[in-house]
């Protein structure tokens, strides 16, 4: 694509994405809030999107990404949620790709950006371990340096889509003596590397997407360290702007308010005066957030957004998805119990999944307790001790 | 973690309040009015009226400032920030938008007295409790007489102005009353924000045509229109006020030492405020969205009000139960601040209709068709 979507006026933008979605959006895909595209099914929506000149909004244009600005990232992402597209995770395009763009070598660079953006190589994060989660910085996965390659050995966990993806950068400890930030390094690994090997956790949505990751004495090359050798911790912070503001969002508060809606109708539910108050609270909960979230996507676009913002919009956004996904299980009375997808009120849905996709939510990404943590620390200080 | 973006004009006034209300408002200006049988101090609405606030919303033709929505919901923020029990809302806010919108003599008249801060204004609309806007009224005007009965007046006090919505054969009025005029009865009651509020009977009370300042359509939309900038006007009050209560407990918290480490080093504590500032944060969003709704004008979003009616006075009232909570049993006394706060944040939550109503009257909009934002 040659023109610039930056000077396209807000609504043509918005106008001309949408119709794009419309015309070549599969149908089978429209499931928001359950359906995620994985593995084949993500490779081709990327090479779709592009194709057609939509792939990677928050990409500079000098690594081939739309180079919008975050108003218009903003809007991509709204209309993508609006239209009720599938979730897809992106790892490579939305996590790695800005620490490539930061710390990467030319040659890495122009080795992993581009099969990123054509959708030919899907990666992972690989950052949680079974003793370290929310508390990720005590990691002990080990990286130890043998002539020109890295002997990787450990346990990685909670590592997403793990069993589809052609690669995975990862956190390693590469120095036992240094204090825990300290001799953390980031590196890239290629899933097949021998002593790699996937194990699929099933959840409590009943997918498999969740893995484990075991390292047995895994060669990696030198080369494929990013950034300084114990430095991976600043490396791994490098972000672009618009995911972290969308993840804040109440685009899956709204979807799961239509949810609830349309459940409302079809169980004849209009007129029950104890939910019609708990829907007018939701309701209520939703109108807010939209408002405040503007309010720090505009911040964001002046460029006036700090840590403790998003923290604490992650907060908000997560529990009130949870909150809409429970009153959906509480208006449904014994279906809350049936397993599988069921035909209620003219819907077909599978409840069970709904509630338990709220679930993690509040867990990845920082939990929402280390949340509060880094916001109370901005707004009343640190503790004393 | 602000991202509030004044206007220059917003901050002028923010600072220009901040300044005057340091001196003349906050719980000892509080406490001061809660002592005496007024329920209004009528030094400080000269005060007010010197600066410009009392007439923020009026034109300039009748020495008003005619600033606009937006400042005055700023001064309404700084106003609530200070516990004040003056009566911008009831008379600069809810009085003034319908005076700023009738013509004649007698509406000319008082809405000088009301710019200048010689007088506050009050508007008799509302006839049952737990009434969110004004429908159809009871009240009625025939033949030049007028008869019903008003209740939750507000900010009442023997010296205002009284403007009465009421039902005349070919439509809703709204009328000038002098509340001392024959067939007036006033019962007045204290409230919490050391105002007054009255319920007010009107039997057969003579009204002559020139005091009608509003009828019809006209009436009908400036009523609803004062209804709603009035109201927003309160959340931002109550905002204000949450604010205000959070951040006094913060430095109580900070302060206060049990068990050999300042009570801000418990994280349960810790997370608790985290949350009540989140809430506030969201409280200040929703009502500026409600704003920018009625400065739209047109197809008002009237849910975006319903909502901030709802979060504001839900906010106030939480942050004021947290706030005794962690100000401890001191926290319970009428001698710590706090309580003033908590006083007046169970008035301005209730008044113009509470969080439960508000939230029920956005549903039924939403359900109506209006969309979420």
């Amino acid at each position: 694509m040659t023109e610039d979507l930056n000077q396209l006026d807000n609504d043509e933008f918005r106008a001309r994405w949408r119709g794009w979605l419309e015309a070549n959006y599969p149908p089978e895909w429209r499931i928001p809030i359950i359906f995620r595209v994985a593995g084949d099914e993500e490779r081709r929506w990327l090479r779709m999107l592009y194709d057609a000149g939509w792939r990677a909004p928050a990409w500079p244009k000098e690594y081939g990404g739309l180079g919008l600005s975050l108003e218009k990232q903003l809007i991509y992402h709204r209309e993508l949620e609006d239209f009720g597209a599938a979730r897809c995770l992106d790892s490579g395009g939305v996590l790695l790709a800005p620490v490539l763009m930061q710390y990467g070598t030319p040659e890495q660079k122009a080795r992993y950006l581009p099969p990123i953006l054509k959708g030919e190589e899907l990666w992972c994060q690989g950052y949680s371990e079974p003793n370290a989660g929310s508390d990720l910085a005590s990691l002990r996965t080990s990286a130890v340096r043998d002539g020109d390659h890295f002997v990787v050995n450990g346990q990685k966990i909670w590592t997403t889509l793990a069993a589809f993806a052609d690669r995975m950068f990862m956190l390693v400890r590469t120095n036992k003596a240094a204090k825990k930030q300290a001799g953390i390094s980031f590196i890239l690994v290629d899933m097949k590397t021998p002593g790699v090997t996937v194990r699929p956790i099933l959840n409590l949505a009943g997918e498999d997407e969740l893995c484990e990751v075991f390292f047995a004495d895994a060669r990696v090359p030198l080369a494929n360290l990013v950034g300084e050798i114990d430095q991976g911790w600043t490396v791994a912070k490098a972000l672009l702007g618009g995911e972290r503001i969308a993840n804040g969002g109440p685009a899956l508060s709204h979807q799961a308010f239509e949810v609830l809606e349309q459940l409302t109708a079809g169980l004849g539910l209009a007129r029950d005066a104890g939910a019609a108050d708990r829907r007018a609270a939701l309701l209520c909960d939703l109108h807010d957030l939209t408002a405040l979230h503007a309010e720090v996507a505009a911040a964001a676009i002046r460029g006036s957004i700090d840590q403790a913002a998003l923290g604490m919009m992650k907060v908000l956004a997560t529990d009130l998805f949870q909150r809409v996904s429970e009153e959906i299980l509480c208006i449904v009375n014994e279906h809350a119990g049936v397993l599988e997808p069921i035909g209620i009120a003219g819907v077909n849905l599978d409840l069970r999944k709904i509630f338990m996709v709220a679930r993690p939510s509040s867990i990845y990404a920082g939990a929402n307790e280390v949340q509060r943590n880094i916001v109370s620390r901005m707004l009343l200080g640190a503790t004393s001790r | 973690m602000t991202w509030r973006l004044d206007t220059d004009v917003q901050q002028m006034l923010r600072e220009s309040a901040q300044a005057f209300l340091a001196d003349t408002g906050g719980p000892q200006h509080f406490r001061a009015v809660r002592a005496g049988d007024a329920g209004f101090d009528p030094a400080t609405w000269a005060q007010m009226g010197e600066l410009g606030w009392t007439g923020i919303l009026l034109p300039e033709a009748v020495g008003g400032a005619e600033l606009g929505l937006a400042p005055a919901l700023t001064l309404a923020e700084e106003l609530g920030r200070a516990i004040s029990p003056e009566p911008f809302v009831a008379a600069s806010v809810i009085a003034a938008t319908v005076l700023a919108s009738a013509s004649g003599e007698a509406a000319g008249a008082l809405a000088q007295d009301l710019a200048s801060g010689r007088r506050s204004v009050a508007l008799a609309w509302q006839e049952e409790t737990g009434a969110l806007g004004a429908g159809g009224f009871e009240t009625t005007l025939a033949e030049g007489r007028l008869s019903g009965r008003k209740v939750h007046v507000p900010a009442w006090h023997a010296a205002s102005a009284l403007l009465v919505a009421a039902q005349a054969a070919d439509g809703p009025v709204v009328v000038l009353v002098d509340p001392a005029a024959e067939g007036v009865a006033v019962s007045p009651t204290r409230m919490t924000d050391a105002t007054q509020s009255a319920e007010i009977r009107f039997d057969g009370v003579r009204v002559a045509d020139a005091s009608v300042i509003l009828s019809g359509e006209a009436a009908r939309s400036a009523i609803d229109f004062a209804l709603a900038r009035g109201t927003v006007a309160l959340c931002a009050q109550l905002e204000g006020l949450a604010n205000a209560l959070w951040r006094r407990t913060a430095d109580y918290v900070q302060q206060r030492v049990q068990f050999d480490q300042p009570l801000a080093d418990f994280q349960a504590l810790r997370h608790r405020m985290v949350d009540l500032y989140a809430a506030i944060e969201l409280a200040g969003a929703s009502w500026r969205a409600a704003a920018r709704s009625l400065e739209d004008g047109g197809g008002a979003n009237r849910l975006a009000v319903h909502a901030a009616k709802a979060r504001c006075s839900d906010t106030a009232l939480e942050m004021s139960r947290w706030a005794i909570q962690y100000h401890g049993a001191f926290g319970y006394t009428d001698e710590a601040d706090v309580g003033l706060f908590v006083h007046a944040a169970l008035r301005w939550a209730s008044w113009l209709g509470n969080a439960t109503a508000h939230r029920r009257a956005a549903l039924a909009l939403h359900e109506r068709g209006e969309g979420i934002g």
